[in-house]
């Protein structure tokens, strides 16, 4: 141990990686390796009227054809398992899979889904959610646009009592901050390479990122015992939590258990960033009240979040955000209600920080314009109001280990920027 | 999937033997960095691919007063050339700064032509520059000045079994600037681009002038009215009679009018807005550093 | 229609049956099982391609494959000499400048392409010569400081 501690260690992986000898998926060739390409709705919103295959399958170079009918198991999946692999009827988002192709090469493929006839009834999207949120809106679901949290339509937190918090407070400061969709677009994207191994079992090489997590999810799928299927990870060219979501694993999968032949799906770089989960938009409504003296005394927030056609991990991530929203401030009334929308766009997931970082980044202009709206120093209002040792956090939790003061601080120093006495003074053992 | 049938011809004539065999199934490939990645997207299906960088149609002399460039010519050659540096300073600072490195080496000066985006970085240091483009097919030769070249994003006055052969430069006396704003520094393509030449009579009065501005219209737009407000117009402190000073608020009033030509569009790069506003400050800073005006 | 494509892969000849539209990265990846060139986007975009053709840095994605007939192309997999690491690759992975791997064989061959030509660049001189190739795991200041020190001999033999 000794020899690592307090020393830079070389990467166990570093040679491979500039040798290129590191292997990646897409690096994987096997004989008689057929080439996957999907057919994907070309509308926002819609049901299927007829699907008809027969001339794709037909078609010389072509290996199979698959759609929800080949699936032998459960068509659905994701950590809320509401999506399934290919979409039997009901299209909720533009570039939902629909049928899949394998054939000798990626250019037969493409000519094969184009003899694939599909007739969809169009059908009226919504793609804002507060739109989707309106009575009579649209529905992207059939049980309604709003996600069902097991506390009701919102996630709640509630500590202490706002409206008198916010009748104690010397300013009301308001605010409404919004962030935008992020794709992850790590620089490999999506791929799976699938076979039938020598004993039968249905081998997959995988980016995932979650190899065990997503192991049941296609158990679940192929309808088989977890060993029959040999998963296989190994080296990710990136994932920053696109990977954390199955995008061609089960179709790969699906189609060697048809073939029973070696075949690749990847995605082209616009399939990856047109049609795999996103980091979802949102919106943070702020209202604090706050004393002359720069303490925060109630804070309410109340965020929508925007998870598309499909809940991915949204819900989830709204479960994250609405725990850590209202920042880390001693703050002793607090009310946070979390909304989570379903509209026609790509499904929302995981990416780096799970929602945590749009809220922090809202709470960081928040509490800056609270600083404007009392005439204080942003650095003031964090320092005043950061958790301390032993502080109750909003979910009921006590504060262990604090150490925002002094973060804070060595910030200031890094960035050069001299804080007044006061501040310097301040530690996080203490008020 | 169709054969596509590829051809290297050595000599032009047998490639414009070629491109008049196969008329409009013809496809020109020079470098092929606009072509290949409509290819790889199946954006375009090819059915014959006439590559012309055997043709030796790659290269950068001085003859007659011009400056003649091959059509096939690596726009990294054209950033790196003295010659074009010294003779047309504009072309050459719009080649530095166009796409990266290993684009450069590939993306040809005819390619950026005949492709006819109207953000092409090449086209409006040509158009300042008075450039003309030879263009040749099995029948002959003519010569198109590159103001005239361009009829729409991706269309061209280039008819079928036609190519571009070279580009001539006049030239001339005058200073050219080229100035362009990227969303980055490298490998960006113009939000909005700038080329200007002006020519001062003994420093001091402007007696040529032009303007073109790119990524602002369907087509990299040459800019008559704001030039003809530069033309005759001497500098402030100057003994030279003039019919008006050119000054701040003249180079102002120019860029003006320049951006009252233009019609930009918004897209995934900027919004219309943005393209005036910043196309305006862009125009008054490349006249000023041109005709030596502070502002 | 296949054509025969005959050419020097890191000074070895090479023939192999292509279509028109086959680009230099399918041939060396699907055909040739060359794999140092990573497929990012196909686009000419992320760089993640980048290999030497007679001494250039090109984008084999958008290099049409029979265009290179007769010509020298350079990958990764001919960077090493008798068994040795090129000391980009050694610099590369003393400075950490590899971390998921996918862009470093592009940023090797930007890099061996600008030292190619200019062996004694300035730090902007560096960040040009690899503007062209995008990192997402933000590796870029790793990059910068190895060909620095390969620039200034601390990797010779
Ligand atoms: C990542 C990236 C970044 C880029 N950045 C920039 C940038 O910053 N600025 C910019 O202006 N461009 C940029 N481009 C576009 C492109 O690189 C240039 O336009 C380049 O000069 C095109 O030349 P080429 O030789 O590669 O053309 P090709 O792709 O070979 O051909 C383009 C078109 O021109 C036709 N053609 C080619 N040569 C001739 C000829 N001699 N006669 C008639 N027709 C011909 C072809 O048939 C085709 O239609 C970028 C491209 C990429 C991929
Ligand atoms: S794969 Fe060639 S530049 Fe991205
Ligand atoms: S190391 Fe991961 S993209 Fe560069």
């Amino acid at each position: 141990m000794a020899e690592y501690v307090g020393q830079p260690v070389l990467r166990y992986d570093g040679i491979g990686h500039v040798t290129a000898r590191t292997r990646y998926v897409d690096d994987i060739q096997l004989p008689g390796m057929l080439y996957i390409k999907v057919l994907t709705s070309p509308v926002h919103k819609g049901i299927i009227r007829h699907l008809d295959t027969s001339a794709a399958e037909r078609m010389p170079g072509v290996a199979g054809v698959i759609t929800a009918k080949d699936v032998p198991g459960k068509n659905a999946y994701g950590l809320i398992p509401d999506q399934p692999v290919f979409t039997p009827e009901h299209i909720r988002y533009k570039g939902e899979r629909i049928a899949a192709v394998a054939a000798v090469d990626e250019d037969t493929a493409m000519e094969a889904l184009e003899k694939i006839k599909l007739d969809i009834e169009e059908q009226e999207p919504v793609f804002d959610p507060f739109k989707a949120m309106e009575p009579g809106a649209p529905l992207v679901r059939p049980e309604g646009n709003v996600w069902e949290f097991n506390s009701g339509k919102t996630r709640k937190i509630r500590f202490g009592d706002v409206e008198k918090g916010f009748a104690e407070a010397d300013v009301i400061v308001e605010g409404t901050y919004t962030t935008a969709t992020n794709d992850h677009a790590p620089m490999e994207p999506q791929v799976s390479v699938a076979y039938i191994d020598e004993t039968d079992r249905l081998a997959i090489y995988t980016v995932s990122q979650d190899l065990y997590f997503h192991l049941g999810m296609l158990t679940a799928i192929f309808n088989l015992p977890m060993n029959k299927i040999r998963y296989i990870g190994g080296t990710v060219g990136g994932g920053f939590g696109s990977k954390n979501d199955i995008h061609c694993d089960h179709v790969a999968g699906l189609m060697a258990l048809k073939i029973r032949k070696p075949v690749k799906y990847r995605h082209t770089r616009r399939e990856e960033t047109a049609y795999t989960t996103k980091r979802g938009p949102w919106t943070f409504y702020f209202k604090d009240g706050v004393k002359k003296d720069g303490r925060i005394i109630a804070r309410y927030v109340k965020t929508v979040h925007d998870t598309g056609g499909y809940a991915g991990m949204g819900p989830y991530v709204v479960d994250k955000n609405s725990i850590l929203v209202a920042g880390p401030y001693a703050i002793p009334n607090v009310w946070v209600d979390g909304i989570c929308v379903f509209t026609n766009k790509p499904p929302c997931s995981s990416m780096r920080g799970f929602g945590i970082i749009n809220g922090t980044a809202a709470d960081q202009l928040q509490t800056a314009r609270v600083a404007e709206a009392i005439g204080k120093d942003p650095w003031e209002v964090h320092f005043i109001n950061a958790w301390r040792e032993g502080d109750l956090g909003a979910t009921q939790f006590k504060v262990e280990a604090a150490g925002l003061i002094e973060a804070m601080k060595r910030a200031a120093e890094l960035a050069g920027i001299e804080l007044p006495a006061h501040l310097k003074a301040m530690s996080s053992r203490g008020r | 999937m169709k054969d596509v049938l590829y051809f290297a011809p050595t000599e032009l004539t047998e490639a414009l033997k070629l491109l008049a065999q196969y008329g409009e199934k013809a496809t020109i490939l020079a470098g092929g960095t606009d072509l290949v990645p409509r290819i790889n997207y199946y954006e375009l299906k090819p059915e014959v691919l006439v590559y012309i960088g055997n043709l030796g149609l790659d290269y950068i002399e001085q003859s007659d007063g011009k400056l003649v460039i091959g059509a096939a010519t690596p726009t990294a050659k054209i950033a790196a050339s003295p010659l074009v540096a010294e003779k047309a300073a504009a072309l050459a600072e719009a080649a530095r700064l166009s796409a990266s490195p290993a684009i450069r080496t590939a993306g040809t000066i005819g390619g950026n032509l005949a492709n006819a985006s109207p953000a092409a970085d090449l086209a409006t240091p040509l158009i300042a520059l008075g450039a003309t483009v030879v263009l040749v097919s099995a029948k002959g030769e003519r010569e198109v000045a590159v103001e005239e070249f361009f009829k729409g994003p991706g269309e061209t006055v280039l008819q079928p079994g036609e190519l571009i052969k070279e580009v001539r430069v006049p030239i001339k006396k005058g200073k050219s600037v080229f100035l362009k704003l990227g969303r980055r520094k490298a490998m960006t393509l113009s939000v909005v681009n700038v080329a200007v030449y002006v020519e001062m009579e003994k420093g001091q009065r402007c007696v040529d002038a032009r303007v073109a501005l790119g990524a602002m219209a369907p087509v990299p737009l040459r800019c008559k009215k704001a030039e003809g407000v530069l033309q005759g117009c001497v500098l402030p402190m100057s003994a030279l009679e003039g019919a008006e000073f050119l000054d701040k608020a003249r180079i102002e009033k120019a860029a003006e009018l320049a951006i009252a030509e233009s019609s930009p569009i918004d897209d995934q790069r900027a919004t219309a807005w943005y393209r005036r506003k910043a196309g305006k400050v862009l125009v008054a800073r490349a006249l000023a550093a041109a005709a030596g005006v502070a502002i | 229609m296949k054509y025969v494509l005959s050419f020097n892969l890191n000074g070895l000849p090479v023939d192999t049956l292509v279509k028109a539209t086959d680009t230099l990265l399918d041939v060396l990846r699907e055909k040739l099982n060359v794999v140092s060139p990573k497929r990012g986007c196909d686009n000419g975009d992320c760089g993640a391609c980048t290999v030497l053709v007679n001494g250039e840095p090109v984008r084999a994605c958008l290099t049409i494959g029979l265009t290179v007939a007769g010509k020298n192309v350079q990958t990764v997999e001919g960077l090493q000499q008798d068994g040795k690491l090129h000391p980009l690759q050694r610099a590369f992975h003393e400075h950490y400048a590899a971390q998921c791997g996918f862009c470093t064989p592009g940023m090797l061959i930007a890099a061996k392409a600008l030292l190619d030509k200019n062996p004694k660049p300035t730090r902007e001189q560096i960040v040009e010569g690899i503007s062209g190739n995008l990192c997402r795991c933000g590796t870029y200041v790793e990059v910068v400081e190895a060909i620095q020190a390969v620039a200034a001999g601390k990797y010779k033999e």
